[in-house]
Formats: structure tokens, sequence, C-alpha cells
């Protein structure tokens, strides 16, 4: 192996290619070959660092100094003043905190540690090699010399949740399907993001897919189960190509396979695309999408656990999940614990998005507030402008003021303050974003996303798009909010799966936290003449 | 997912060449080696879709039906069930433009609206010479970039409308970014 007194890590998830990482990696290797320094510093690819809104990142190590904005000219100055001269070209080096990489140390003081994002942005995720230096599968080693039952306990008694939204003690889950008797078991990662203004787990697939790829094989030693299948939204190209790659390095490394470290495990893993249905994020399903089906949820219970994907006993859980056992199994349940609140062990990946001045992905332990979120990390409002409103948790999340920047954000913060926490959306809206459009968008994407099956959502869904086009265009006649308070609680109350029940939280938090927004539309609403005829 | 339109019936379009149904067999039998002997229609489809330009003919899934032991009937409604996958002729390239909340929020009525003008179709339309079809999206999970859209398999984002012109162009002419 050869040893680079420097690196640099260039980014090339989805995101930074998008902004010309690619060239710039390109410029970057050529520059350093001609100045002959091709012995000294290596160019590592990496996954996202976390950082959208300073173009192109590179970071420099052991400096530990991140550049922004970089483009293909300024390449020659990095390659002459730093790598040649060290000395900081100044006008392109970033704050390096915006890396939400050091959250987790400045907030516990307890540890020097990312969990879910420990190697997002510090590894070549295309390198086992590199991902094994990392510890990378001691978790998976430490995990097949114990009993499975000793495994679980563990995970029991880290308190760890499910990450996609419901928040379910994963420990339970996996102990539902361990004590199930039957020739064949499941695990199955849900890789279906699309709740709208998430991107965490590609930024997880496309930076850390071994982390995935590892926590799915100690779930099957725990349960039981020697088939893992991770469904990947449809439009994530480079996730499943990561994630692909990964499976055959392991698998040739003899991590994946017919005898798991030369224990007898056998584990194997694959691939399924989505087609582009946000409800196949429900797990039942996700389930029917695999088995080649349209993507409908089916009745509960029988719930996964004991009868999933073909009828077998089956764990379904998210990416984010996936990503905390590892860790957990290294380091053990006392510390994950030491990170979050009493309610919500650990920590949570954050999504924010909208009129931000930092847009990308933060991690911090629950408990975390909107304000730090939003002003510490993301850099507050863009243009210095005030917040209109926030939506947490996704499209079905909640609409909120700015009232609520101080509520600590955990798995109980949407039963005590009304604030959904979802799979860890925060969208900002600017004081100059009117807010019964973006509503409306909301409703729309609901009644296209609404598979059909049950009434209750089929037709709630476009009756809440009615309404709210009726307001947005000052149509809406008077008695419409009390048939839409009406409205929205049958579809929370009847809808089949959670797709409908969910719909209603943006819709039901904006008219308590903005009464006078829809008291205005109403007010400057005329109902359109309706012609009577005789039928 | 849902679509007002009327779906064209799967199996009984034009016929297929000795060409095609060795192609077909040859898709399936590998897709079922992937997958261990199972089989995921989505990756089938989308292959398909690919190589008979952006769209699932009718005969094709007749084909594929008789392949893996489906009614045509069962496959015409998965197909149709997912966004991704057409029955319906489609342009060269697909648009997918996002409209969901973070895109809506930094600007994408203002980029639909200029892909309809620079076009001159409306959503779920393709222009007149076959080139494109402007679809409007849920979100593409590059909300750090937004507004954003895809063509085809690249993703493009930070988009003001005086930048769609260029990408357009660029995709007009046969080339990517």
């Amino acid at each position: 192996m050869k040893l680079f007194s420097t690196q640099i890590i260039v980014p090339v998830d989805s995101n930074s290619v998008l902004q010309g990482a690619l060239e710039v990696k390109h410029v970057l290797e050529e520059t350093i070959a001609r100045f002959n320094l091709g012995s000294q510093v290596s160019v590592v690819e990496t996954g996202a660092l976390g950082i959208y809104d300073q173009g192109v990142v590179l970071a420099v190590f052991p400096d530990d100094v991140y550049y922004g904005g970089v483009k293909p000219v300024d390449v020659e100055e990095i390659v002459t003043e730093h790598l040649l001269k060290g000395r900081v070209v100044s006008r392109l080096a970033i704050d390096r905190n915006l890396s939400s990489r050091r959250l987790v140390e400045k907030e516990t003081g307890k540890s020097q540690q990312k969990i879910v994002l420990r190697n997002a942005g510090l590894i070549d995720p295309q390198s086992i090699d590199e991902y094994i230096a990392r510890d990378g599968y001691g978790a998976l080693a430490k995990a097949l010399a114990m009993k499975p039952g000793e495994v679980i306990q563990i995970l029991t008694d880290s308190k760890l949740q499910g990450r996609g939204g419901a928040g379910f003690p994963t420990g339970l889950k996996w102990g539902m399907v361990a004590k199930e008797q039957s020739d064949e078991k499941y695990i199955v990662c849900n890789a279906d993001e699309g709740e709208p203004g998430t991107f965490k787990d590609r930024l997880i697939l496309e930076g850390d897919p071994h982390s995935i790829v590892e926590a799915m094989t100690i779930a099957g030693y725990a349960t039981g189960a020697h088939v893992g299948i991770v469904y990947v939204r449809g439009e994530y190209f480079m996730s499943i190509a990561r994630l692909k790659k990964a499976i055959k390095d392991a698998t040739e490394y003899g991590l994946l396979g017919k005898d798991v470290l030369g224990t007898g495990f056998q584990f194997d893993i694959e691939v399924y695309r989505g087609g582009g249905a946000y409800v196949c994020g429900e797990e039942f399903a996700l389930l029917e999408s695999i088995e080649n089906k349209r993507g409908t949820p089916r009745n509960k219970p029988p719930f996964p656990p004991q009868q999933g994907l073909f009828g077998k006993p089956t764990v379904v859980n998210n990416v984010e999940t996936f990503a905390n056992v590892p860790p957990i199994l290294l380091n053990g349940s006392d510390w994950f614990k030491s990170f979050g609140t009493p309610s919500s062990a650990g920590t949570k990946v954050f999504s924010l998005s909208g009129d931000i001045v930092n847009r990308g992905i933060v991690e911090a332990p629950l408990g975390v507030t909107l304000r730090e979120l939003i002003y510490d990390f993301g850099g507050g409002v863009k243009g210095g402008k005030h917040i209109g409103f926030i939506q947490t948790g996704g499209s079905a999340g909640t609409v909120l003021t700015d009232k609520y920047l101080d509520i600590p954000l955990d798995f109980a913060s949407m039963k005590t303050n009304n604030v959904s926490i979802g799979s860890g959306v925060i969208l900002v809206a600017s004081e100059d974003v009117p807010l019964l459009p973006f509503l409306a968008e909301v409703a729309h994407f609901f009644w296209h996303e609404s598979c059909g099956k049950c009434t209750p959502c089929r037709e709630g869904t476009l009756q809440v798009k009615i309404i709210m086009d009726s307001l947005v265009n000052r149509t809406a006649d008077p008695a419409s909010l009390q048939r839409f308070g009406i409205l929205l609680n049958l579809l929370s109350a009847t809808s089949f799966c959670g797709l409908g029940q969910a719909a209603p939280l943006a819709f039901e938090s904006a008219l308590r936290n903005f009464p006078e927004v829809f008291d205005q539309a109403l007010a400057e609403s005329s109902v359109p003449e309706v012609c009577h005829e005789e039928v | 997912m849902r679509s007002d339109k009327d779906v064209q019936s799967a199996g009984k379009a034009e016929t297929l060449s000795e060409e095609d149904r060795v192609f077909l067999q040859e898709v399936v039998e590998r897709d079922r080696a992937e997958h261990h002997g199972r089989l995921s229609y989505m990756d089938i489809m989308f292959e398909l879709e690919h190589h008979y330009g952006n769209f699932l003919p009718g005969a094709v899934l007749g084909e594929v039906a008789r392949l893996v032991g489906t009614p045509v009937s069962q496959l015409n409604g998965f197909v149709t069930f997912y966004t991704m996958l057409s029955t319906e002729p489609r342009g060269q390239h697909v648009i997918r433009v996002c409209t969901s909340g973070p895109c809506h929020v930094t600007g994408a009525p203002s980029i639909v609206a200029e892909l309809k003008r620079l076009l001159g179709v409306g959503l779920g339309e393709t222009t007149s010479d076959g080139m494109f079809t402007l679809e409007a999206s849920s979100c593409l999970g590059i909300c750090g970039v937004s507004p954003a859209l895809m063509i085809d398999d690249d993703a493009y984002g930070n988009l003001t409308p005086k930048d769609l012109p260029q990408i357009l162009g660029a995709k007009r002419a046969g080339g990517a970014r």
C-alpha cells in the first residue's frame, strides 16, 4: 500500500456531481501530475460532505482545510499555493464547522464520532478496504461471535428506534422475527426515500454503502434470515450502482455468501428498484412491489415480522436505522444512549432544504432544536429574511411558525408539541413564499401519490386538493373551511395506510398555526356563479 | 401513478419479430439469474423501456407476460401503476421536473412555466418533433440543489429559468451535459 502525505477528498455524490465535482477532480489530478506531486498527494473520491450550497467542496487532509465553490480554474492555485507552499487559499476556504461532522462532539462533548454519517465524506465509498480500515465489518465479526439473542438484546437496550418516521423500537422488531419459526425469513432495507425534502438515505447509500451491507448481515444472523433485499428508489442511479459494487466486493471478501467470515452462516443481498411511487415507502406496499405487484398496502395485522415478504417473517428497516446498528454493536448500548433525550436515544440525520443558507445534511443528537438546525448549522434564512413557515417531517409533516424554534425535536415531540420529526425534513420558506400555493402543491402531491386502494384516501386527497385550489384561486365558498376540518379528520381516521392517515398533518397544522391566512383567503373569495339547470 | 388517460391495452399491438422474441427471452433469463431464481419485473421493464425508446409497446408486454407466466392484465396493472414506466409512446428524452415542497419554495413554478413555454407543450405532453416529453415529478431527492429536474438519467440542480435553453439545447444536440 502506498503512503501519501496529503489526501484531497472530493465528494462525488449526485448533488456534488451536479455542481461540477467530476470536472474539478479531473483537473486536480492533471495538475497534481503536472507538478509532479503524484507520489505525495492522493485524490480520493468520497460521498457527500453534507455541504451543498458551497458549490464543489474539496477537503485537504491532514491539514483539515475545506475549500468551497471550487471551479476548474481555481485548481492550479490550490495546488501551487496550498500543496507546494503550504499556504491556505483563503479566498476559497470555508468554515469547516458547516460540515456536520463536528456536530456530535459539539453538542455533547462526549464523543469524537458521528454515528450514522461516521464514514460519509471521509472514505472512498467504493473501497471496501477503506471501510474495513474504519472498523468496518468489525461489528459483524463481533456479532457472529455472540448468540443471536445477545445481539438483539444489545439493540433493545440501546433503545434504537426506526428512523423512517414511525419510530418503532428496532430491537423489538428483530426479536419478533427471531422467534418466528419459518423455513425462510427476509431482511428488507427500505431505501425508497420519497418523502419530499428527504435526501439523507441517498447520502448514506452513496457515501457509505458497506454500512448497510454490514448491518443487514447482522440482522440476518440475529433473526435467522439468509436473504436481504434493498429496495432503492428508481431515480437513485448512483445509490444503486454503489450498493451493487459494495455487495459484490463484500461477497468476494467472504463477508457475504455461503460462509460469512468462515462461520458457516449464509447471507446474500439483492437490490430491487422502485418505479416512482411514493406509497412504496409504506412497508407493505414496498413488499408488494418486490413481489412484482402494484405497490398497494396490505391489511395489518399480521405485520411484516409475522407475514411479510412472500408471506414469510420479515424485518423492514430504514437505511438510517441500519446505519446505526454497527456502531451500537461496537460501542455498546450505554454509549448510544449517551446521545439524545430520555425518550429518544441517539442522533438523527436531518435534511435542510428551501430558503436556507447552507442546504444539506446535518446529523445531530435527538433533542436538537429547530433554531440550532436552521441558524447554527443552516446559517439562517437566505438573504437575511425572516422565516415565513417551516415544514418539518416532510410533506406528511407539520407546518410551523417561528414560535416553534426552541422545541426539542425527538420522537415524542409530535405527541407533546405537535411537531413532527418524520424522516428528518427541515424545509424553510422565507417570508416571501405564500403559504397557500405551497399547501396546494402538497395537496396535489398526495392526490397524485394516493395508490387508489381505499376510498377515504383516493377521494379524500382529491377533495383536499379541490379545496386548497379554491383557496388559492379565491373561489372558496364560506362553508369550505368547516368541511375541510371534517374531511381531514376523516382522512386520518379511516385511511387504510399511513399515506392517507398522515396526509392531513400539513393542513391541520397550517390551520392551527396560520388561521389568518385561511381567513383572509375566504374573505377575498367570491364563489363563481353555478348554473342550476334542470336535469 | 394514477393515470387519467386511457392506457393502451397490452398484448394487442403490432407483432414482434423473431429477433425481439430472442432478446426478450434473454432479458428475462438474465434477470432471473441476477435475482437467484426470482424475477424483478421492474428491472426488466426499465431495460425494455430503454430498449424500445422510452415506452413499453403492448406486444412486448404480451410476450413478457407469456415468458414470466403471468396474465397480461396483471403485468399491465403493474406497469401502469409506476410513474417511471409508460405504455404510451414518449419522447426521446423524458424531462422530470420536480414540483415537490423544497423545489416549490425555491422556484419550481417558474421552471415549469419556462419549460412549457420553451417546449410548447403542457405537462404530460410530448413535443411535436418527438424529442422531449415533459413530466411533473414528485421529489427527486436532490433537494440540496433545488430547484431540480432530471432528463433521462441526468440530474440538473440550482436551476433558474435562463439555464433551461442551454440544457435543452445540449440534450437536443445529443450530448450529455
